[in-house]
């Protein structure tokens, strides 16, 4: 006897949750169409979009995350209840109820569906087991269903009354709710409820021991039960049965309704597993799927990284060809530029080549002269031939004094070459550059009897360097005597152009030049290799000295000449300010 | 009128005997040679030297270059100088020229190239450039000295050994006790130079040095100074009177 009890107590506990459960399926499309239109209204409420859907789709942690943001970031009032109802139906769907209560309560009474919050609180405090708190909130809907249109049944909420009472043991205000949605539940057909509001009814009785009142409803309910689809219910009418034949010791009915349980029971199991294959084979299909987008999606990917991978290969191929190009150009314009520089060179390399040659030569023959005259020298000393002694002096005195002009504007070239040579242009007083030059030569002049003429104008000043421009006097200078036959004349004056410059001209009597030879001395690489006489030799040298030094200096040369007439050496110098 | 005294810095005997008789000859006075750094600053404090002549090269040292360096910070030391060297290396070159003003003579110089170094030394030194070659002039003033080319040779004379200054044409005759010369100068130019509180125009053509005025005769006309020189002094410049204390 006690244990069939426990069976009893057992569907008590199921029946009314099972009914709970009914009532979501069925009143849910409304309320979640309003909050569909809401979160369309706030649609920059991703938060909240977010929480509806997933609301809608029953993953209670995901809309407790959203709606927790949501509540935290936009502080909507109407957003703000929505959400907290959101959260209180998670938490106690999770069977947090406490903090389901606590969410629930936060809700204002102004809210759209705030009758649903009751029942909601109600269903808690039925979890709870505070009946009594349950009774209050049914009873308070139950007061509005009259009043108001609500999208809820209330034979729903009359059964669930019901239930309170009957778990509170007052059987006879139980019994009276109980009727109440049995007939309502009569009225509107609903086979499904009407089922369930019997096996309560009888199970009502059946705990008060009436056994008699209890029997028909069970059996009504069974029989109802045969025309639903319900395995649970055919099953639970079925068990119900079974428990009453057992306690009637009518073991055969008993064991007849058993075995119809198990096999409703299989059934129940067998739509279970037929439902869970299915949706293992859902499951697997959508994986399968899955799979192959996958692999599209990686096939795609792979043609896009293959794609770009050829387009940055070929732009890669055409820069590399265009800088190839330019950089071949480039190379080609500078070796045409070397090669050009290189002939150049060249060039200038050999004329020195040979201005060295001709300068040791030169100066070969000059010691080799001294050496000769020396010994004629001490052959006169032995025999005592003073007569002889002086011109030999002289004569060695003239080589000597050739030979250290020679040296003088070697050293001064090599210098000037390599650019080691003290260079400061300044003001300089023409006349008297000329005047310290010529002091030199007027011994030289005297013993040709040349006669030798400073008449350069006393207010002519120069922007020259001191020292570079004696050279140049010092070597026109004695160009100029020795290219003029005895008795001639040399005469050095200044012409005064214009503002800018200052023409010193060297003018002399002597043998003159050919136009050959003048374009020749003023040729960068020319070496007058002329060596019909000895003098000829050297003048290479200075004059190449003289050129190199005017055009340090920003000055021209100029040669005016004839031959047999005479020459004038031109220097064009800038004019001091 | 005296000659300029020149201090020698030369370590070669030969080429400083040369030197020294160049000079000599050309009417210079040497006051001494110095072979080394150190005699050359004993020798430059004990005379009186009014231009040095530099080798920059001393037994192989650039000793020639260090003394000049060193006269160059001492303040009122510096001279005019000309540098001596054999070579136109720039390394060397390039110190030297750090000690302005700087002019320089290269070896081997004939005794023209060495008496237009000198000139030079001294246009530079006292900033009238071009002034001892030109026309228009022949000397080179300054608050101490006027330095006058006569004939190939400068002399100097000591501004405060000046009587008075009278101008005349392009010209100046500048008149001291003993002795009158004419140089080419212009009035405005000695002007700028001469101390203004030393020397005081009287006339439009009269500059007179005012230490050697004894007496001021305002009736005449007269500024009477020593050496019984007689100046004219004119109605536009007798203001001059009141720069003396005069005692009643």
């Amino acid at each position: 006897m006690i244990k069939t009890k426990i069976g009893v107590i057992l569907l008590l506990f199921f029946i009314p949750l099972f009914l709970f459960s009914q009532k979501h399926v069925q009143f849910d499309s409304l309320f979640n169409k309003q909050i569909k239109t809401k979160s369309e209204k706030f649609k920059e409420d991703l938060n909240f979009k977010k929480a509806h859907l997933f609301f809608v789709e029953k993953n209670w942690d995901s809309t407790l995350v959203y709606s927790g943001k949501q509540l935290n970031n936009a502080p909507n009032n109407e957003l703000r209840e929505y959400s907290l109802y959101f959260r209180g139906v998670s938490f106690k769907n999770k069977k947090l109820f406490k903090e389901a209560e606590k969410e629930l309560n936060k809700i204002s009474s102004d809210f759209e569906f705030y009758y649903k919050v009751r029942i909601k609180l109600g269903e808690i405090a039925v979890e709870q087991k505070q009946y009594n708190k349950a009774l209050q909130y049914f009873q308070g809907i139950l007061k509005e269903t009259d009043k108001a249109v609500y999208d809820l049944k209330k034979s729903v909420i009359l059964h669930n009354i019901g239930l309170c009472y009957l778990h509170l043991t007052k059987f006879d205000k139980a019994e009276e709710y109980l009727f109440r949605s049995a007939d309502l539940q009569k009225a509107e057909k609903d086979t499904l409820l009407l089922i369930g509001s019997y096996m309560d009814i009888a199970t009502l009785y059946y705990e008060q021991y009436k056994d008699q009142l209890a029997i028909p409803y069970f059996e009504k309910a069974y029989n109802l039960s045969k025309n639903v689809k319900s395995f649970e219910l055919k099953q639970n009418s079925t068990m119900n049965m079974a428990v009453i034949e057992e306690n009637r010791k009518n073991f055969a009915a008993a064991l007849a309704y058993r075995k119809e349980y198990e096999t409703w029971k299989d059934s129940l199991n067998d739509q279970n597993k037929v439902w869970a294959i299915a949706d293992l084979e859902k499951k697997f299909a959508v994986k399968e799927k899955q799979k192959e987008v996958n692999i599209l999606e990686a096939e795609n990917k792979l043609k896009a990284a293959e794609r770009n991978g050829f387009i940055i290969s070929s732009v890669l191929l055409l820069l590399l060809l265009g800088g190839g190009i330019y950089l071949y150009k480039q190379k080609n314009k500078t070796s045409k530029i070397i090669l050009e520089q290189k002939n150049e060179l060249d060039i200038l390399n050999a004329a020195k080549d040979k201005m060295f040659s001709i300068v040791s030569h030169d100066l070969r023959s000059s010691v080799n002269a001294l050496k000769r005259s020396n010994t004629k020298l001490l052959e006169n000393l032995e025999s005592k031939n003073f007569a002889a002694l002086d011109a030999l002096l002289h004569q060695n005195s003239a080589i000597t004094n050739e030979t250290y002009n020679l040296l003088e504007n070697l050293l001064n070239w090599a210098l000037v070459q390599t650019k080691q040579v003290y260079f400061h242009q300044e003001s300089l007083h023409l006349h008297s550059i000329v005047e310290q030059v010529q002091y030199n030569y007027t011994a030289l002049a005297a013993n040709k009897n040349i006669s030798l003429e400073n008449s350069v104008s006393i207010d002519e000043y120069v922007y020259a360097d001191l020292d570079s421009l004696k050279i140049i006097i010092r070597n026109l200078i004695d160009n100029a005597i020795k290219f003029t036959n005895p008795n001639g004349f040399i005469s050095i004056y200044s012409r005064h152009s214009d503002n800018e410059n200052c023409c010193l001209v060297i003018e002399d009597s002597g043998i003159g030049m050919n136009a050959l030879i003048r374009n020749s001395i003023l040729n960068p690489a020319a070496i007058v290799s002329k060596k019909d006489k000895d003098e000829f030799v050297g003048t290479a040298l200075g004059l190449q000295l003289c050129k190199s030094l005017i055009i340090k200096n920003e000055g021209q040369l100029e040669i005016e000449s004839e031959e047999n007439k005479g020459t004038k050496m031109i220097i064009i110098l800038p004019q001091a300010k | 009128m005296d000659t300029i005294n020149i201090l020698l810095i030369e370590d070669n005997q030969e080429e400083s005997d040369l030197l020294a008789a160049i000079l000599k000859a050309n009417d210079y006075n040497v006051v001494g040679i110095a072979s080394t750094y150190k005699e050359a600053l004993v020798l430059f404090y004990n005379n009186s030297v009014d231009v040095i002549i530099i080798d920059i090269y001393l037994q192989g040292k650039p000793d020639g270059v260090a003394f000049a360096e060193t006269i160059s910070i001492v303040p009122d030391a510096l001279r005019p100088f000309v540098f001596l060297t054999s070579s136109k290396d720039r390394e060397i070159f390039d110190r030297a020229k750090l000690t302005k003003p700087f002019s320089f003579l290269i070896k081997p110089y004939n005794e023209l190239e060495l008496l237009y170094a000198l000139e030079m030394a001294v246009e530079k030194f006292y900033e009238q450039q071009n002034v001892l070659t030109g026309k228009t002039q022949n000397a080179v003033v300054s608050d101490k000295y006027l330095f006058i080319k006569k004939n190939k040779a400068l002399k100097k004379v000591r501004t405060e050994d000046i009587s008075y200054v009278e101008v005349e044409d392009r010209y100046c005759n500048i008149i001291t006790e003993n002795e009158k010369f004419v140089i080419l100068i212009s009035l405005t130019k000695i002007l700028e130079v001469l101390d203004p509180v030393k020397f005081i125009r009287t006339h439009r053509n009269y500059i007179v040095n005012s230490n050697k005025i004894i007496e001021i005769v305002l009736s005449d006309n007269l500024v009477i100074l020593q050496g019984n020189y007689n100046v004219t002094l004119s109605e536009k410049y007798k203001d001059l009177v009141s720069k003396f204390k005069i005692l009643k």
